[in-house]
């Protein structure tokens, strides 16, 4: 949870508006965010439901069709072995990081407008990282052999190579999994707790109140839950760098040109987090009209993230400019012609997609208008999303199409069952997501409630000071502080 | 369990030194160092020009990060708008505001251009075709060029952003803090930018036929951790020698401590990717960088800076105690201060000392040297100015955090 | 360790429990409560309140040690894992490198570490707390629904050394409760 100092301070440089906006008392915090969990569903809810659960099931005919005939269904061949299997995988995994973030590292710097997004960001990461371990699943080509990921001996004795990154990926993107969920659950257990308690019917009482653990918010109980709490943020916070640095891994650790640069780690990194905030945004700008939570999800939120998106935006520019800086100063032909090719190549109209999406239209951003305009947001973070997309797709499939030997170059073309696998994806992620918002309270109502200005035991507003001052003189003498 | 009441308003004379303080001589003390310095390096180094000219590249360089490291700190600071550190911006606007200087320390540099960069030589490009396709970069003429527009570019920020802060304290403008927000992000780019081709320029064209994208980052993780080592080791002195003591509190010594934790992280997390990245590739292209890096005592040198710069931090900087304790941060402080001259000398010199890691006298003349100028035009900076930002708007609320 | 159900000796009343409105009413009445020598009480809040620890004089949580610990066991477990799979029981010449490549150990050493880590954090925090603990007599109070929406609440448990019905019904009231009310034991 986020302690605060500075509760009392408005930062007159930044003069805005509060985080939660029309001063609401705790109540309305719980009645704002739990009202539609009680009320029956809306029928907008329907209109996302039950087209993703179409392309849900179409992800589940298209994988079925893919264990019966194999990975041949794929666009798939020599030279391009990897292509949208991969491609989405990290695309995935990459939006996940999003969720981590705003839970984890803004926590760690105190950043207490993450508080109206976390818990629908966290439960973004778990369905992102879901989606992500489909693909390596199910790409394996023999998938009765995919027990042979595991970190156990197989029917001849061997073990699996624990050296290559194709393993660190399955503990890592599963590890960053399980703590996400561990995270994320955690979170929940006081808000489970408020709805144990709101319950009208038994059986949501039942329900909620199993997995509410018993929580009675004893202080005592609060003391340890913090501890837990900072400690998950604060190994949360490498694991995120680690897992899609790792992830960058399988592409750098190899000798390809356009694949083996020392940059891809921290690089990868910046994209995924440039990817997820996007998403989030997108997935933010729907729910916060749709369940009226615009004061709790403020335009300023808006602001913070739109920011972070043009920071990790430019660092992605600026490792796009060292990678072709550095394969013209290596003076490897290699190297250059990999860059020449994407950029002039056949897939130029993937490259330009990437470049006019991802290092282009952020720049936006610089502009306060767009950062805190609905329309610009949810446009430009779509528009982002699919510029991340087409990063992976390039950086794979425009490595792999022209590799050493010219006799082996080829093109890539997905097949319906390529693009269905993609589409299905979304349709697991969005099912999943319009369950969690049905039935989970997707803010995290005690922590808002904890960064409201009646909660700080030492300065909370008493009714009778006025609210013109935003510079409080301290007590004299030794009142408890 | 009462707390001292925690200050709003500063007066300047509060957060400046006082006159007859120690400070005062530090200018002097410094430039007598310096002189030492440098005359050791003329001494020592008369015959051997490719080691005083590689032990001045590393002396500068040292010193050069701290101070952009510091002109980073500022400006993230202004970016992102934090609260905590106003308290100890303008010691890192002093840190920054002596890029000026380095342009000068440059110069033993051009002069020995040909003993540091095998490009240079005349004739080189003749028989090496990788240096032939890469001279139109790497030539002499535009080399300067690049040099002149780095420091430019550097002394511009440091010095438009300390100014502005400088004519706060007396307004308390809150036109100033806006103006320096909004400009803030620009400038990052280009710092980030100009700072990556000077490691380029500087370091990596030692071994021309070698290239690593990841290297303008590297530099930057290690300026970034030194200029946070160096303003906690530089608060911790400062309130031992009397001043600031109820200004900057123990709670911002934490928040430095927790930067310094961070970024030592960081720095290991980007050594690494490079490392390993190249170890596991295994192309000799690639690997002859690391290969003088593990020759002779170099590999022993390798193994104590990757124990020092990361582990030891790691452990030291973890808990919360060492953090809140002064002499355990300043200690903590000078550590990593040590492990990024290792990493220094590391980057520099198994260039032009194959296989022998340990530092010469004519190092640490150069180091004197550099170091004593430093200290000198830093201490000379801190003598004109309040200490602290004493009109910032922001000031009462990074006061607030001196428990926190 | 009782798990599901508490493991409170047997008797009629569990104790008293005080409703506030404000969080620094709470502040103050903790630490008179505190002051007063009361052991076996509890405060109830719906969210973490700042400083509340301190004033309920709570000793500092031992986590940090267990989740230190089970790191370290982590990536102790999945260094030598790999060391021993790759130096010794299925030793495999891999890209020419030698078979102890402690560099291609560190990732899966790191996400072990973090992993072993994390359910220390998280389990370890439900066995201190003694969570979960299903049945507890403060589920009786109905008044006791709001700790968890915008109600602040003390609970002093009956079989406290210093408890009496009269005396510490008084010291609650009088520090500014809305409502002070007995929970019984069933």
């Amino acid at each position: 949870m986020t302690r605060t100092h500075t509760d009392e301070f408005e930062n007159p440089v930044d003069r805005r508006p509060a985080l939660i906006l029309d001063k609401p008392e705790f109540r309305s915090i719980t009645d704002a965010v739990v009202a539609p969990l009680d009320a029956p569903t809306p029928i907008g809810w329907w209109f996302v439901f039950l087209p993703a659960l179409c392309l849900l099931g179409l992800l589940g005919i298209a994988v079925s069709w893919l264990f019966w005939e194999g990975i041949g269904v794929w666009g798939l061949n020599i030279p391009v072995g990897w292509a949208w299997d991969i491609t989405n995988f990290v695309f995935w995994v990459g939006i996940g990081h999003a969720g981590t973030l705003i839970s984890a590292i803004l926590f760690l710097f105190r950043q207490r407008w993450r508080t109206s997004i976390n818990r629908s960001a966290e439960a973004m990461t778990i369905f992102a990282v879901m989606c992500a371990l489909i693909f390596p699943g199910i790409h394996v080509g023999r998938v009765w052999l995919a027990y042979w990921l595991a970190p156990v001996p197989n029917q001849m004795g061997t073990w699996p190579n624990f050296r290559s990154p194709l393993l660190w990926d399955v503990f890592a993107v599963s590890i960053y999994g399980t703590v996400s969920v561990l995270f994320w659950y955690m979170g929940l257990i006081p808000d489970l707790a408020t709805m144990r308690d709101r319950a009208k019917s038994k059986i949501r009482r039942l329900v909620y109140g199993i997995f509410a653990l018993g929580w009675r918010s004893s202080n005592r109980h609060w003391q340890h839950y913090e501890v837990a709490y900072l400690i998950l943020a604060g190994l949360a916070t490498p694991l995120v760098l680690s897992v899609h640095s790792i992830v960058s891994m399988d592409f750098a650790v190899s000798q390809l040109p356009g694949w083996h640069t020392t940059i891809f780690p921290p690089y990868f990194v910046a994209g995924a987090i440039f990817s997820g905030f996007a998403m989030v945004l997108t997935l933010m700008v729907i729910c916060r009209t749709a369940f009226r939570l615009e004061n709790i999800i403020t335009l300023r939120t808006f602001d913070y993230m739109s920011k972070i998106m043009l920071v990790t935006g430019s660092m992605v520019g600026y490792a796009y400019a060292m990678e072709f800086f550095i394969a013209w100063y290596s003076g490897n032909p290699y190297e250059m012609f990999a860059f020449t090719n994407r950029a002039l190549g056949p897939y130029a109209w993937a490259y330009w997609t990437m470049i006019s999406c991802n290092v282009l239209s952020p720049q936006i951003f610089w502009f306060k208008r767009a950062r805190t305009s609905i329309p610009i947001l949810f446009v430009a973070s779509i528009v982002v999303n699919i510029g991340m997309w087409f990063e992976r797709f390039v950086i794979i499939v425009t490595s792999l199409h022209r590799g050493f030997l010219p006799s082996t170059w080829g093109y890539f073309r997905p097949t319906i069952w390529d693009v269905s696998c993609l589409l299905g994806s979304f349709g697991l992620f969005f099912t999943m997501f319009c369950l969690f918002v049905r039935f989970v309270p997707m803010v995290a109502t005690a922590e808002v409630k904890a960064i409201l200005p009646q909660a700080d035991p030492h300065h909370a507003p008493r009714p009778e000071r006025t609210a013109a001052s935003t510079l409080r003189p301290e007590p004299v003498g030794g009142g408890a502080h | 369990m009462s707390q001292p009441r925690t200050r709003l308003v500063l007066r300047p004379e509060e957060a400046s030194i006082p006159a007859g303080h120690g400070l005062h001589r530090l200018p002097l003390i410094g430039g007598a160092i310096g002189i030492l310095g440098i005359v050791g390096v003329a001494v020592l180094g008369g015959g051997q020009p490719q080691q005083m000219y590689a032990a001045w590249l590393v002396a500068f360089l040292f010193f050069l990060s701290l101070a952009l490291g510091s002109l980073y700190f500022v400006l993230i600071h202004y970016a992102v708008q934090a609260g905590w550190g106003i308290v100890v911006r303008r010691l890192a606007e002093i840190g920054a505001s002596t890029i000026p200087l380095f342009a000068l320390l440059f110069v033993p540099i051009i002069l020995g251009m040909r003993s540091l960069y095998p490009w240079t030589v005349p004739g080189a490009a003749d028989h090496d075709a990788a240096l032939r396709w890469k001279a139109p970069f790497l030539n002499p003429g535009f080399f300067l060029t690049r040099a002149g527009i780095y420091f430019a570019l550097w002394s511009i920020m440091a010095l438009a952003w300390s100014r502005a802060s400088r004519r706060q304290d007396a307004t308390g403008d809150l036109a100033i803090s806006e103006r320096l927000r909004r400009f803030s992000g620009p400038a990052l780019l280009l710092l980030a930018l100009t700072q990556t081709f000077a490691a380029f320029d500087w370091i990596m064209s030692m071994t021309p036929d070698w290239y690593s994208t990841i290297f303008g980052v590297y530099f930057f993780s290690g300026a970034f951790v030194s200029a946070a080592a160096l303003l906690s080791l530089v608060v911790v002195l400062l309130r031992g020698s009397g001043l600031l003591r109820d200004v900057i509190g123990i709670g911002h010594l934490h928040d430095l401590g927790k930067l310094v934790f961070a970024f030592s992280c960081f720095w290991a997390y980007i050594a690494f990717s490079q490392f390993f990245l190249i170890w596991y590739g295994n192309i000799p292209e690639e690997t002859i960088w690391y290969r003088a890096r593990l020759d002779g005592s170099w590999k022993a040198a390798s193994a104590i800076l990757a124990v020092g710069h990361f582990i030891v931090p790691f452990f030291f900087f973890m808990g919360r105690t060492m953090k809140r304790r002064p002499l355990a941060l300043a200690s903590g402080a000078a550590w990593v201060l040590l492990m990024h001259l290792l990493d220094i000398h590391w980057l520099v010199m198994p260039t032009v000392r194959k296989g022998v890691a340990a530092p010469s006298l004519l190092e640490i003349a150069a180091l004197l040297g550099v170091g004593g100028v430093f200290v000198a035009t830093a201490g000379w900076l801190m003598r004109r100015q309040p200490l602290v930002p004493v009109k910032d708007p922001r000031l009462p609320e990074s006061l607030s955090m001196s428990e926190a | 360790m009782a798990l599901l159900t508490h493991d409170l000796p047997p008797g009629p009343d569990y104790g008293l429990l005080a409703e506030f409105e404000r969080v620094d009413d709470l502040y103050r009445a903790c630490e008179r409560v505190r002051e007063a020598g009361y052991t076996r009480w509890d405060a109830h809040t719906p969210f973490p309140v700042h400083g509340l620890d301190g004033a309920m004089g709570l000793k500092s949580s031992l986590l940090p040690w267990i989740v230190l610990g089970m790191g370290l066991t982590g990536a102790a477990l999945g260094f030598g894992l790999q060391v021993w799979v790759h130096s010794y029981e299925y030793p495999l010449v891999i890209s020419g490198k030698p078979y102890f490549s402690w560099p291609a150990y560190v990732p899966i050493t790191f996400e072990l570490g973090v992993l072993f880590g994390a359910l220390g954090a998280v389990f370890g925090m439900f066995a201190i707390n003694r969570l979960p603990m299903h049945w507890h007599p403060l589920f009786n109070s109905e008044q006791f629904e709001r700790s968890s929406d915008d109600r602040f609440f003390i609970s002093i448990e009956s079989w406290d050394p210093r408890f009496d019905a009269v005396a510490t019904r008084r010291l609650l009231e009088s520090l500014g409760a809305r409502e002070v009310t007995t929970v019984g034991a069933a």
